[in-house]
């Protein structure tokens, strides 16, 4: 499971328009092929907290 | 004043040449991919570009961080050509980055059918100071189970393409 996938999982009231890079996204992944996986960039939303290290590690 | 120099003649120019005037002097790189990449849904990925056409003066990074490092201090011309594929993809996006940060020179493509898969070319000229400056290249897709494109079919030929050349020293 992404960290995309794991992120909608813990904020359900997210959306995909959230993650789009054009309008009114808010929240940017990225990946830097490094070997470290993908991280949240940037987390800019209105509503909708951070998720913690501990949210994400606890989606299965 | 104009001189004719024909078969075996040979001429020296009496004024000095600029640094920003020598041709020889001037890194040029291409790269591509030689496989497809996995990328995340809806993630800015770094492009894998391991593998190299020509690169003149060795500032393009194939092997570990797939980035160009010019050794000469001046304006390149930066290229960057990709197709990402992914299931039920409505968008896609390409971004190059200095130092790692994306430096507003991108490129998108939105589509209401679902699955739409388009071919896009990213340039622009770049200052980078011949010493620490870095280029990358990231690319996003919105489909489920996206992936980089490394090439298409006989008549595409590589699909996701990078190359950049000097045009003016600084």
């Amino acid at each position: 499971m992404t960290l995309y996938d794991k992120i909608l999982a813990v904020r359900p009231n997210l959306t995909a328009e959230d993650f789009m890079p054009h309008g009114n996204s808010t929240i940017v992944l990225q990946n830097d092929s490094d070997g470290k996986g993908d991280y949240i960039r940037e987390w800019n939303h209105p509503t909708e907290t951070k998720p913690t290290n501990a949210e994400l590690d606890g989606v299965q | 004043m104009t001189t004719a120099i024909k078969g075996n003649d040979t001429s020296t120019f009496g004024g000095a040449i600029a640094a920003n005037n020598v041709s020889a002097i001037v890194p040029a790189f291409s790269a591509y991919m030689s496989g497809d990449q996995s990328i995340s849904t809806s993630t800015w990925t770094k492009v894998q570009f391991n593998s190299e056409l020509f690169d003149t003066d060795n500032c393009f990074d194939s092997t570990t961080n797939y980035r160009f490092t010019p050794t000469v201090a001046g304006y390149y011309q930066i290229n960057f050509r990709s197709r990402t594929i992914g299931t039920s993809s409505t968008a896609t996006y390409y971004s190059i980055y200095k130092n790692g940060s994306a430096t507003g020179i991108n490129s998108a493509a939105l589509a209401t059918n679902a699955g739409f898969q388009s071919m896009q070319t990213v340039s622009g000229i770049i200052y980078c100071n011949g010493s620490t400056d870095y280029i990358e290249f990231y690319a996003n897709n919105n489909g489920t189970s996206p992936f980089i494109d490394a090439a298409g079919g006989s008549d595409l030929g590589n699909t996701t393409t990078v190359d950049g050349v000097l045009v003016r020293a600084a």
